[in-house]
């Protein structure tokens, strides 16, 4: 990505519209950590960079700096937030339009065209002792990588984030800038929950068991979650109680199934909770096998379309019912 | 908290198949029951007096009645506790006959499931709250929507009764698709004549303001007190000046097809749509007058100033308001479109004309003066053909449209008068002839010889200058040709092409035919769905004038019932919005099929935020609400989330 052009895009929405902050990516101090940064004023925009390890979604901050217009705020005014979005994140952005989460005209997009983001997992672990990433970019399936005084060449397959290796979306679905030519789209694959669905049910089970005895209710998942912004979180719910706060196996199943259900129709894929995830656990291939059911059933694929109503907000008489009877 | 469980033998229907001793031992020590009882019948008086008795001699704050569907006797019990001093809604009913003693044959299971149903109310009943239900005041006026005759029925009904009708009708003059008609069946009287006598009432009526050439466009409210907006549409002409001397329209120049006639001839572009009009005002066709158009004629304003000087030029559309308590749909009905059937020539043929075009024709003050006369000539063969978009899927009409059968059988019986000479032919697929007097009719009509055939004809086409109408006589099994020089086609009914917006306006359903939706088919004929608007005539599917009639009296009697006590009950179970929850989101808003919610401002610390809120007066309790909620901040009373999970924790434990 042309450092330049998003630096000089982002100073141009700030002399065009009345932005109160634009939330984009900047250089983290430590390795290869990206941090979210809160641009306020047009000079500030020189920290903006973009890069493959942008991997965290800018989403959720929107929806923390703004979050008091998830309840309706009418105190706001006309001050507008800027953000720079990815594909997924897009979706996120218009699954919050149509939720009437945040109003889309208070929204200034920023499109990044997106060709996968690295796992800092996988990065790190592979150079755990880098301290000063200069610079990593990406060509012809390798990405090219700098730190400290060393550059390194690493093909792409074994750094990319698992749930890029499946994106459909790489490129904004909405936007008021874009930032670069569109990328090629794969199209929808699920190889991976296929296998999942090949399992034997009991050997399922036991796949999972073994996931969520991990599990240390950190909540972070749910947290980082672009699309988890109730207040109050039936998760911490005492009366009635759905999840009891003791760490077993018992309650963390139905503290995932639960998470992950409350997303259905609504995931927008960017990955944010297997990111945070402190033991690693595959949470998107739950996300992802309730989005391919609703494809499926409903026809229906969270934030592809701005038009869209919320899939739980809305009915159509062509809707399947043959699980009434 | 003390409950009380009553089981209910319900004779051997509930008792055959459920261990009711059991049942009641079981309710016995189950968690707050104070008292179990069994019954023969717990909705006979003794039963209710057994609950009464408990209520006051055990001071229960709770009752569980387990019993039939609590749409059966619901509002029984309610009112037995209510007698006995507790509040209404501190009733639960388990429905252990229809989900369970009539559709189990196992008798240890069904005891089972009972057990199970029984203790699910049980737990919720623990969780009711008592509910207060509301009275509000009736606006003592009506809304009558239609001004045939259904409407004009309804009107005069509720006027003479003593209560102010606002009557509104689209066309320049009440009388609908009646006053078109020539005779009536089975009796022959002229349609007219018993028609304009009801007309004339409506004018005079001091009770009865009457809207002509005008529409409702928006309905705000509900039972007892509706906010309605009329739009009424420039005559062009002062109503109260106008005499209907008739000067005007024979300067005017302008001639257009007279709509009234079907088109079957001309009026003026000023005019007023037949003599017996009421108002008797004349009115201006906007989109023909060359005043209006162009301003380049002045003929009907020269005339009229030096008489009554009533036209006005300078009219606009008017919205007016007014509030009444009840409304009564009488919208009527259109005629299907007999082009969609092309094989009957219709749009190719002069002679092949519609049912209503012969009303017309037939009719003394029709473009004919009565005479049957098509293309300058007296037909010598007429054939009818029935069931012209009726009883026909090829068209999406399945249902019989129960007027065609008479109705040409009528007309045969006019063609036979008029034109004794003529061969007459109807084919039918069965005649129907149900009403006071039809089937004499129909056998009278077949003495004067004029020939029924069985058989759906599939062609109409020319030959020479003569039409020949094709079909198979299915009772001797032989395809036949008549020729023919008048073929009338029976069109059906269907409703007013305008009826889904009237039902969009009022929040009101529609039936898979597109009629109107009545609340229930048996025991509700004439209430709509929506409290305070009942349906009257054709808007509710096809009707012929007694029928129409008897429905608007009935329509107007049901709608008399709020005005005279002068207050409705607002029904308790309504939503309610737990508002630290509500995101503001207003899809609530949007479902509601009764506009009962809206966004409103509330201040929570230093924020404003929008939240919604639920009008309990409009608030039907349907629970659409709560199912698009995504954040569950809306609930239903009565059927909150928490007593609803407590009766799912309920059923899910296993009892011995």
């Amino acid at each position: 990505m042309d450092k330049e052009k998003l630096v000089n895009e982002a100073k141009a929405v700030f002399s065009r519209e009345d932005v109160a902050c634009l939330i984009g990516y900047g250089k983290d101090s430590i390795g290869f950590r990206v941090s979210p940064i809160f641009i306020r004023t047009r000079d500030e925009a020189d920290q903006l960079f973009f890069s493959p390890l942008c991997s965290l979604s800018l989403v959720n901050y929107l929806t923390l700096e703004k979050g008091v217009l998830l309840e309706g705020n009418k105190e706001t005014g006309g001050e507008k937030i800027a953000i720079v979005a990815r594909g997924c994140d897009s979706r996120a952005l218009i699954q919050l339009f149509a939720e009437r989460g945040i109003p889309r005209e208070q929204v200034v997009i920023l499109g990044v065209p997106c060709r996968g983001t690295i796992d800092l997992k996988k990065i790190e672990g592979k150079f755990p002792d880098a301290r000063n990433c200069t610079e990593v970019t990406e060509a012809e399936g390798m990405y090219y990588i700098r730190f400290d005084n060393e550059s390194h060449e690493v093909p792409k397959e074994e750094l990319l984030a698992d749930h890029c290796k499946h994106c459909a979306f790489p490129n904004p679905l909405v936007y008021d800038v874009l930032l670069e030519d569109l990328v090629d789209s794969k199209g929808a694959a699920y190889s991976d929950i296929e296998e999942m669905e090949k399992m034997a049910l009991e050997e399922r089970h036991e796949y999972w068991k073994d996931k969520f005895a991990r599990c240390l209710r950190c909540y972070a998942c749910r947290n980082a979650c672009p699309l988890c912004y109730c207040d109050d979180c039936i998760l911490e719910r005492v009366s009635p109680q759905w999840v009891n706060r003791s760490v077993n196996l018992s309650e963390n199943l139905m503290f995932h199934l639960a998470r992950s259900y409350h997303l259905a129709g609504r995931c927008a894929g960017c990955g944010e909770c297997e990111r945070v995830c402190p033991v690693n656990l595959p949470l998107m291939l739950l996300n992802r096998k309730l989005e391919k059911d609703i494809k499926n059933i409903f026809e229906y694929t969270a934030g592809s379309n701005l038009d869209d109503k919320p899939l739980f907000a809305s009915f159509n008489p062509k809707d399947p019912n043959d699980f009434i009877f | 908290m003390k409950l009380g469980v009553y089981i209910c033998h319900c004779g051997v229907n509930i008792k055959a198949n459920v261990n009711v001793a059991k049942l009641t031992k079981f309710a016995e020590q189950l968690p707050r029951v104070r008292v179990a009882r069994d019954y023969l019948y717990m909705c006979s008086e003794p039963g209710q007096q057994l609950i009464k008795k408990d209520i006051e001699e055990h001071g229960l704050d709770r009752v569980v009645v387990a019993a039939c569907s609590p749409r059966m006797h619901e509002i029984t019990f309610r009112k037995a506790l209510r007698s006995a001093g507790l509040n209404p809604h501190c009733l639960e009913i388990a429905n252990i006959r229809e989900q369970c003693s009539w559709v189990h044959e196992d008798r240890m299971k069904a005891t089972q499931k009972a057990q199970k149903l029984l203790a699910a109310a049980v737990s919720k009943a623990a969780l009711l709250e008592p509910l207060e239900e509301k009275e509000v005041e009736v606006t003592p006026a009506a809304l009558v929507v239609g001004g045939g005759i259904a409407g004009i029925q309804a009107a005069l009904d509720i006027a003479d009764t003593g209560y102010k009708v606002y009557l509104v009708e689209k066309e320049p003059s009440i009388g609908g698709h009646m006053i078109q008609l020539d005779k009536t069946f089975p009796t022959l009287d002229c349609s007219a004549c018993i028609l304009t006598p009801k007309m004339a009432d409506v004018g005079n009526h001091p009770n009865i303001e009457l809207f002509s050439y005008s529409e409702v466009v928006a309905v705000k409210g509900f039972v007892g007190n509706f906010e309605v907006t009329i739009k009424k549409k420039p005559r062009y002409i002062d109503e109260t000046k106008c005499n209907a001397c008739g000067q005007c329209a024979q300067y005017c120049s302008i001639e257009v097809p007279d709509s009234f006639n079907l088109n079957l001839s001309k009026r003026k572009c000023i005019y007023i749509p037949f003599p017996q009009s009421v108002p008797a005002c004349y009115v201006i066709d906007p989109d023909h007058c060359r005043y209006l158009l162009t301003r380049d004629c002045t003929q009907c304003l020269e005339v009229c100033k030096q008489g009554t000087n009533a036209i006005d030029f300078t009219q606009k559309e008017e919205l007016v308001e007014v509030k009444v308590g009840t409304i009564v749909i009488a919208t009527g009905y259109d005629l299907f479109d007999v082009t969609t059937k092309p094989e009957y020539g219709y749009h190719l043929y002069d002679n092949v004309i519609t049912g209503l075009e012969f009303e017309r024709l037939s009719n003394a003050s029709g473009p004919t003066t009565g005479e049957i006369i098509i293309n300058g000539k007296k037909p010598k063969d007429v054939v009818f053909i029935q069931c012209v978009g009726s009883r026909d899927k090829t068209v999406g009409n399945e249902y019989c449209s129960r007027v065609c059968c008479m109705y040409t059988a009528k007309q045969a019986h006019l063609v036979r008068e008029k034109l004794p000479q003529a061969t007459i032919t109807v084919f039918y697929m069965d005649v129907r002839a149900f009403g006071k007097g039809f089937e004499e009719f129909y056998d009278r009509v077949k003495q004067e010889g004029v020939k029924y055939r069985r058989g759906n004809p599939s062609e109409v086409y020319r030959r020479g200058d003569r039409l020949v109408v094709k079909a198979e006589d299915t009772l001797q099994g032989e395809l036949v040709e008549v020729e023919a020089d008048l073929v009338v086609l029976a069109s059906g009914i269907i409703p007013n092409k305008q009826t889904a917006q009237i039902a969009s306006l009022l929040k009101l359903s529609q039936s898979p035919d597109r009629f109107l939706l009545e609340a229930h088919p048996k025991l509700r004929p004439v209430d709509s769905a929506s409290d305070g608007i009942f349906l009257a005539g054709c808007c509710q599917g096809p009707k012929d004038i007694p029928d129409s009639v008897a429905q608007a009296s009935a329509a107007a009697a049901k709608s008399l019932i709020p005005l005279s006590t002068g207050k409705v009950i607002i029904q308790a179970l309504t939503s309610f919005v737990q508002e630290s929850d509500c995101r503001g989101c207003g899809f609530c808003v949007e479902a509601c099929p009764f506009d009962a919610i809206e966004l409103r401002e509330v201040k929570r610390g230093r924020r404003v935020l929008e939240v919604a809120s639920v009008n309990e007066v409009l608030c039907k309790g349907c629970g659409v609400c709560a199912s698009v909620c995504l954040s569950g901040a809306i609930q239903q009373k009565s059927f909150a989330d928490r007593q609803i999970l407590s009766m799912v924790a309920a059923l899910g434990e296993e009892y011995a």
